[in-house]
């Protein structure tokens, strides 16, 4: 597949603060790609630049073979953007919100109705279309956002963190319709905190922590290759850890212990639990191994705030 | 500089979110005038005798026209701006589209000006009224588009200092230790004769004393001396604070 981003030692700074610590990456036309990190990661400021609102401080960064600027407006044109922050104008009803955005990106009035039409469609906001913003509820304000910024039909859109507080429920729906539009073509680059999400939407990913990129792949290589299959949770105090470890050296095993708990990687949790038995630990669980892990495991699983 | 066509779509923006406060802002600017025509213009007019052969309302009405469109441009520049960048974040929206910052606030001072504009509409309307009337029908056409540059400049002068405030608070220094002022020493409600030397002096560096001298003199159809000197000078200040005000926003948005 071609590509549409690519990035070389792409680097931000805000004075001496290094936002983003030259990371390489390229993102595939057609294709879902994720950044994923805690907060202050530099994902969010790595997707500002990638959709021309913050300037690059170094490297290079391209989009559609064209350098990413401030002042690009041929790009900002192709992109639509799902912000973070819920920024509609609230002095303006749904509609308003929509017809205002399609001026933006010069669509004529009638070609603005139609779109308008079929987008709240899209977003399920048919019946709301002359409500003011402040009369929606969360969910119903971020399906706006999305319907927002498809308004110009875009190649590339970029979703920054686009579930941040929503139910289940709204939460599903907006999964469905990222879907959908990866499979109308369109190239979704994606920031997340919540790992389902990533797995549910993401062809490939990366996981940054202070502005560099750790590591890349498919959510489930990466599962495979920095886990393994499974993980057996104990819930004990660490003092028995080295009797635990001992009694389990035949497997070979990586383990982790984080307060309370001791974590064991392993592809053979049946084998293991059957061996855990012997010793009658009062709190084991055994379960698949999640993206959650990775992330943890290469983040670490200190606060980062 | 990146500025285009659409600074009218941010214009636009503007005028479908004032539909819902045309009312109570054509009640403010309405009652503003009939405010001070009443009392500056008949009841002080009244102990004040004649100024050049004609009434003191003749006199004022010129020079609150400039400095009413200096008010509503300023305020909407400064407060309506920052509502828009801080609290509600329209600007955010603005500048991931095919908008640059530098169209959006083109586009709010633009939009400043022409609510300076409907301001000094207003007031000139309610003078008529009164029978405060231009010299000739074509003087008041020359006031309208006067006005628009008064607005231009005191938007963009509002402007640059909303660049570089943290909140509302600091507005205050502004529009106290700059706007009110000028609004007593730039010749509004008398003329600055008067004035001892260095207070003519100081009054020739404040930017309504031209706008207001230039204003009286389209309405009277009189001629004051260094009216040429004075609308260069309201151009000039006009130009420079644009491009300054949109460098200096442009360093707050753009990060």
């Amino acid at each position: 597949m071609a590509t549409l981003v690519k990035a070389a030692g792409l680097t931000k700074k805000y004075g001496d603060l290094v936002a983003v610590a030259g990371i390489d990456f390229e993102i595939a036309e057609g294709e879902c790609f994720g950044f994923l990190g805690p907060n202050g990661a530099g994902k969010t400021t790595t997707v500002r630049m990638i959709h021309c609102v913050s300037p690059v401080t170094a490297g290079t960064l391209t989009v559609g073979g064209l350098p990413s600027g401030v002042d690009n407006r041929a790009l900002k044109m192709i992109t639509g953007v799902i912000p973070q922050e819920i920024n509609l104008d609230n002095d303006l009803t749904v509609e308003e919100n929509l017809i205002i955005f399609a001026r933006f990106f010069d669509i004529g009035r009638r070609e603005a109705r139609a779109r308008i039409a079929e987008l709240l469609r899209f977003v399920e906001l048919e019946a709301k279309a002359s409500c003011k913003i402040s009369d929606l509820s969360t969910g119903m304000k971020r399906r706006l956002l999305i319907a927002r910024a498809l308004i110009n039909r875009p190649r590339l859109i970029v979703a920054d963190e686009p579930t941040t507080g929503l139910d289940p429920q709204a939460r599903h729906l907006i999964w469905q319709r990222l879907r959908q539009l990866k499979t109308q073509g369109a190239t979704l680059v994606l920031t997340t905190q919540y790992m389902e999400e990533a797995q549910q939407l993401c062809d490939r990913l990366v996981v940054m922590h202070q502005g560099r990129i750790l590591k890349e792949g498919t959510p489930s290589r990466l599962v495979e290759d920095e886990i393994g299959r499974e993980v057996i949770e104990i819930r004990t105090p660490p003092e028995g850890d080295g009797r635990i470890l001992e009694h389990l050296a035949g497997f070979g095993c990586a383990h982790e212990r984080v307060g309370d708990t001791l974590y064991i990687y392993c592809r053979d949790g049946h084998g293991l639990m059957k061996k855990l038995l012997e010793l009658d630990l009062p709190n084991t669980l055994n379960r698949p191994a999640t993206l959650e892990d990775v992330f943890l495991k290469l983040t670490g699983r200190s606060l980062h705030e | 500089m990146s500025l285009s066509y659409r600074i009218a779509y941010v214009f636009l923006r503007n005028l479908y979110s004032y539909k819902r406060f045309v009312l109570p802002t054509f009640l403010v600017s309405l009652v503003e005038p009939v405010f001070y025509l009443v009392t500056f213009g008949i009841g002080m007019g009244a102990y004040m005798g004649a100024f050049g052969g004609k009434p003191y309302l003749d006199f004022l009405v010129p020079g609150v026209l400039a400095s009413t469109a200096m008010m509503s441009a300023s305020f909407e520049c400064l407060y309506g701006t920052f509502v828009k960048i801080v609290h509600e974040r329209v600007y955010d929206s603005l500048v991931a589209t095919p908008v640059s910052a530098d169209d959006a606030v083109a586009g709010d001072i633009a939009w400043g000006s022409f609510r300076g504009l409907v301001s000094g509409g207003l007031m000139m309307i309610v003078a008529l009224i009164m029978g405060v009337v231009p010299a000739a029908a074509w003087r008041a056409a020359v006031l309208v588009v006067f006005m628009v540059l008064v607005g231009v400049l005191f938007g963009s002068l509002a402007m640059i200092v909303t660049s570089v405030s943290p909140s509302f608070d600091f507005f205050n220094y502004y529009t106290e230790l700059v706007i009110t002022p000028m609004l007593f020493f730039s010749g509004v409600f008398f003329p600055l004769d008067n004035f001892p030397a260095w207070m003519k002096v100081l009054a020739e560096f404040l930017p309504l004393t031209h706008a207001v001298r230039i204003s009286r003199a389209v309405f009277t159809g009189a001629t004051a001396p260094g009216l040429g000197w004075s609308l260069a000078l309201v151009v000039a200040i006009t130009a420079a604070a644009f491009l300054v005000s949109i460098r200096m926003m442009r360093k707050r948005l753009i990060k």
